[in-house]
C-alpha cells in the first residue's frame, strides 16, 4: 500500500486500526446479546405470554455501562491527542511551501532560505476531467518533510493531501498549516474538500513526489515569468 | 374492549375550514406531519438523483450547478422538515397532551401560529424549485461563498431559516409550558413517558439554540445585501465567526433530531417486549446529560477549519464523552429485551432496526470525535455515511416505527402489517448497502459534495454498490407510503390495540376531539407508562 510510506498517514492508520478494533468489539458485545435476546425471548401463546415485569433496572449493570465506556472513550481521546500532537508539529527540518486556494485551483509558491518566492506552480481546475499538465503538478522531494502554509484568495477551500491523510481548510484572512512527508516517489492526489461552488469537484492537484536531487534540479529549472507572478502574490497578500 | 366510536367525524372528513382554523393539537400535529412527509418524499427524490449522478465518474444526469442545488435542498429539507418537524411538530403535538393527560397544549393559538409559519417556510422552499431561485450553497451556507453570486439567493435561505426558527421557538415555549403546567394530577417527573422527557429535552435545546442560528444567518443577510463586514476578512471580519455561531446551534440540533427518536424506541420496545423499560431512571439522566453536553461540542465540525489546536483537543474530549449517555440508552434497550416476550410486529421491527443502526452510527461517530482521525476523514464521504446512519437510518426508521405504532390512535385504523414488514426489510437492506459503502469510499479518501470524481476503480465499484442500495431504499419508502395511504381504509382499530398502560391509549381510536373529556383522566397512584402485567391479546 502506498500510504504506509507517508507521514502523518502512518500514525493515522494506527489510530484508525485502534478505533476499528474498539468499535468492532463494542458492536459484538452489544449486538450479539441483542440478537440472541430477540431470538430467545420470543412471545409464545400459552407458553411465554408475559415479559419479566418485576425487573426494572439493575444499578450494578447500569453503573458498569456508564463507567466502562467512560474509561474507553477517555483512553481513545487521549490516544488521539498524542497522535494529534505529532500531526500538528512539523519536524524542524521541514521545507516550507505556501499554497493559495482560489476558485478553482491551487497556487503553490516555493521559497528560498530567505523566504523569497523562487518558483510558482498553478494547478487549475479542469471542468470535465482530472488530467493535470506536467507544469501544473506540485512537486515535492521524497523522504523530506514539507510544511504547507495555507490560505485562500476568495472563499474557503481545503487542502487534502490524500497519501498523507491530512486535511486543513484554506480560510481567507487566516494562515493555517499542515505538514506531510511522502517517502515513495510517485504521483498522488490532492483535493479540495470544503465546498466552494460549481467547480468544487474538479478542484484538485497532482502531487508529484520525486527524489531530492531531481527536486533540486526542478526547482532551479524553468523560472520564466516568475517576476510578474511575484508581484501578483504580493498584491493578493 | 370498547368499540371505537369517534366523538366527531374522523380527521380526514373534517372540512377544509376546520383544518385551516383549527387550534386542536391533534389536527395541527397531523398537518405538521403530512407537510413534512411530502417534503421528505421530494427530498428523497433529490437524494436518488444525487445518488444516480455519482454512479459513474463524469457528469451523466445533472450539471454541477444543479447538483449543488439538489444537495442543498436534500440537506436542508431532510434536516429541518423530516428530522425536526415530522417528529417534534407532528408527533410532539399529537402525543404530548395525550401522554400527560391534558386537554390541549398550553397555548393552542400560538401552536397554530407555529404551524402556519412553518407552512410559510415550506412555501418559500417551493419557490427555490424555480430555476432562477436555486440555492446552491449547501444547507450550511458558509460565507464567504454564500455571499457570492454563485451561491444563489441567500436572502431566500435566510428567510426560510427565520420562519422555521420562529416556528421552533414558539413551539418550544409551548411544549415546555405544557409539560410544566398541564400534567394531569398523578403524572410526575418520574412517571412521565420517555418520549415526553426526550421531547422536552429537545425543545430546551431549541429554545437556547435557535436564536444563535438566526443570528448567524441574519449577519449573513446583512453582509451580502447591506454591506456589513461580519464575515468579510478584507474588512476585519472573520468567516469562522459564522461557523462558530452556526454550529453552536447546528450541532445541538442533531440531538433535537435524535432525542425524540430515543423516545419512540423507549415507548415501542417495552410494549412489544411486554415488560417495563430497563433502567428508566438512568435513561432520564442520560437524556438530560445529552442536552447539557450537546452545547459543549460544536468545534468538532471545525476540526480542520483553522481554529486553535487547544480548542480542538478540548472539544475532542467533550464530543467523545457524549458517547457515554448515548451508550447507556443503547445498553438499556438491549437489556429491556432480556426476559421479554417479544412480538415482532411492524413497529417493533422498525424500532429494533433503528437501534442497531444507531449503534453503528454511534460507533462510527467516535473517529470523528478523535481529532487525530478526523484530520484525515473530515469532509469526506465517511462523515456523510456516518450521519446518514444516524439521521437517515436511526431517525427515519424511528419515525416510521412511530407512524406504524400510533397510526391507530391518529386514524382509527390499523397499519397494514404485511406491507409494513416488506417496507421495513427493503428500507433496512437498501439503506445499509447505501451508507455502509459510502463510509468505506470515504475512508479511502473520496471528498464529499463531489458530483464527479476521478475514475479510481475501487471508488467506482463502491459507488455502484451504493446506487443499488439507493434503489432498494427508494422502493422501501415507496411501499411504506402506499401502505400508509392504503391503511386509511384498513381494519378498524380498537382503543388500545397494543394493550399499553400508557395514558394516550386510554381514549378511543381515533383520538376524540376533547381528548379525555372535561376532567383530567384518573391516574392511579402507582401509574407508570411501562407497567406491563397482563398477557397481550394481539
Amino acid at each position: 500500500m502506498e500510504q504506509v510510506f507517508a507521514l502523518p498517514a502512518a500514525w493515522w492508520f494506527d489510530a484508525v486500526k485502534v478505533w476499528l478494533v474498539v468499535a468492532v468489539v463494542i458492536y459484538i458485545v452489544t449486538a450479539i446479546p441483542g440478537v440472541y435476546f430477540i431470538m430467545k425471548y420470543r412471545y409464545k401463546p400459552g407458553e411465554r405470554e408475559m415479559g419479566d415485569h418485576e425487573r426494572e433496572g439493575h444499578w450494578g449493570l447500569e453503573a458498569a455501562w456508564t463507567i466502562i465506556p467512560t474509561i474507553i472513550v477517555l483512553f481513545l481521546a487521549t490516544y488521539s491527542f498524542t497522535i494529534f500532537k505529532l500531526q500538528r508539529t512539523p519536524p524542524k527540518d521541514a521545507m516550507t511551501i505556501k499554497v493559495y486556494g482560489f476558485m478553482w485551483g491551487f497556487q503553490t509558491d516555493y521559497l528560498d532560505d530567505n523566504g523569497k518566492v523562487i518558483k510558482t506552480v498553478y494547478s487549475f481546475y479542469k471542468p470535465d476531467n482530472y488530467d493535470a499538465g506536467e507544469n501544473e503538478k506540485i512537486v515535492v522531494p521524497a523522504g523530506k518533510p514539507v510544511k504547507a502554509l495555507l490560505t485562500s484568495k476568495d472563499v474557503i477551500h481545503s487542502f487534502y493531501v490524500m497519501p498523507a491523510r491530512i486535511t486543513e481548510d484554506m480560510v481567507p484572512g487566516r494562515i493555517t498549516h499542515l505538514w506531510f512527508q511522502i517517502n515513495k516517489p510517485g504521483e498522488y492526489w490532492i483535493f479540495c474538500r470544503e465546498f466552494c461552488g460549481t467547480g468544487h469537484s474538479h478542484m484538485f492537484a497532482k502531487l508529484k513526489v520525486v527524489p531530492p536531487e531531481e527536486f533540486t534540479a526542478w526547482l532551479k529549472g524553468d523560472n520564466k515569468g516568475l517576476a510578474e507572478k511575484n508581484t501578483e502574490t504580493k498584491e493578493s497578500l | 374492549m370498547r368499540e371505537a366510536i369517534p366523538a366527531e367525524k374522523p380527521y380526514f372528513l373534517a372540512s377544509l375550514r376546520e383544518w385551516i382554523f383549527t387550534t386542536d393539537h391533534k389536527k395541527i400535529g397531523i398537518m405538521y406531519f403530512v407537510t413534512s412527509y411530502i417534503f421528505f418524499l421530494v427530498a428523497g427524490v433529490f437524494g436518488l438523483v444525487i445518488r444516480a449522478e455519482q454512479t459513474q465518474p463524469g457528469f451523466q444526469f445533472v450539471s454541477p450547478e444543479f447538483y449543488n442545488y439538489l444537495l442543498t435542498g436534500h440537506g436542508a429539507v431532510m434536516l429541518l422538515w423530516w428530522a425536526i418537524a415530522a417528529h417534534i411538530g407532528g408527533f410532539g403535538n399529537f402525543l404530548l397532551p395525550l401522554m400527560i393527560g391534558a386537554r390541549d397544549v398550553a397555548f393552542p393559538r400560538l401552536n397554530a401560529f407555529s404551524f402556519w409559519s412553518f407552512f410559510g417556510a415550506s412555501l418559500l422552499v417551493l419557490l427555490t424549485l424555480i430555476p432562477g431561485n436555486h440555492i446552491k450553497m449547501m444547507w450550511t451556507g458558509y460565507p464567504p461563498y454564500s455571499a457570492t453570486g454563485d451561491a444563489g439567493p441567500t436572502a431566500l435561505y435566510v428567510f426560510i431559516i427565520h420562519l422555521i426558527g420562529i416556528s421552533s421557538i414558539a413551539g418550544a415555549v409551548n411544549f415546555i409550558t405544557t409539560y410544566i403546567k398541564m400534567r394531569a394530577p398523578g403524572i410526575g417527573f418520574w412517571n412521565t413517558n420517555m418520549f415526553v422527557h426526550c421531547l422536552i429535552g429537545a425543545n430546551v435545546i431549541q429554545l437556547i439554540g435557535v436564536p444563535s442560528l438566526a443570528g448567524a444567518v441574519t449577519m449573513l443577510l446583512l453582509d451580502k445585501y447591506l454591506g456589513t463586514n461580519f464575515y468579510n476578512p478584507a474588512k476585519g471580519g472573520d468567516p469562522l465567526l459564522y461557523q462558530n455561531v452556526f454550529w453552536f446551534y447546528s450541532h445541538p440540533v442533531v440531538y433535537v433530531q435524535v432525542l425524540p427518536i430515543f423516545g419512540f424506541f423507549s415507548e415501542i420496545l417495552p410494549t412489544f417486549a411486554r415488560r417495563p423499560l430497563f433502567g428508566y431512571v438512568s435513561m432520564v439522566f442520560a437524556v438530560w446529560g445529552i442536552v447539557i453536553l450537546s452545547f459543549e461540542v460544536w468545534i468538532h465540525h471545525m476540526f480542520v477549519s483553522g481554529v486553535p489546536d487547544w480548542a480542538r483537543v478540548i472539544m475532542s474530549y467533550t464530543t467523545i464523552l457524549i458517547a457515554v449517555p448515548t451508550g447507556i440508552k443503547i445498553f438499556n434497550w438491549i437489556a429491556t429485551l432480556h426476559g421479554g416476550a417479544i412480538i415482532l410486529r411492524t413497529p417493533m421491527l422498525y424500532a429494533l432496526g433503528g437501534i442497531f443502526m444507531f449503534l453503528i452510527g454511534g460507533l462510527t461517530g467516535i473517529p470523528n470525535a478523535m481529532v487525530a482521525i478526523d484530520l484525515g476523514i473530515s469532509d469526506s464521504l465517511f462523515i456523510v455515511g456516518h450521519f446518514h446512519y444516524v439521521l437517515a437510518m436511526a431517525v427515519t426508521l424511528g419515525i416510521l416505527a412511530a407512524i406504524t405504532y400510533w397510526y391507530p390512535k391518529a386514524t382509527g385504523r390499523m397499519f397494514p402489517e404485511g406491507l409494513g414488514k416488506l417496507s421495513f426489510w427493503l428500507t433496512f437492506i437498501g439503506a445499509n448497502l447505501l451508507f455502509f459503502f459510502q463510509m468505506v469510499v470515504g475512508m479511502l479518501g473520496n471528498p464529499r459534495r463531489y458530483p464527479d470524481y476521478p475514475a479510481i476503480p475501487e471508488w467506482v465499484m463502491l459507488h455502484q454498490i451504493q446506487t443499488v442500495g439507493g434503489i432498494i431504499l427508494g422502493l422501501g419508502i415507496l411501499v411504506f407510503t402506499i401502505a400508509m395511504i392504503k391503511g386509511l381504509k384498513g381494519e378498524k382499530a380498537p382503543a388500545n390495540p397494543w394493550q399499553s398502560p400508557s395514558l394516550e391509549w386510554r381514549i378511543d381510536s381515533p383520538a376524540p376531539a376533547h381528548n379525555f373529556g372535561d376532567k383530567p383522566p384518573k391516574v392511579e397512584p402507582d401509574y407508570h407508562p411501562y407497567k406491563y402485567g397482563a398477557p397481550p391479546a394481539f
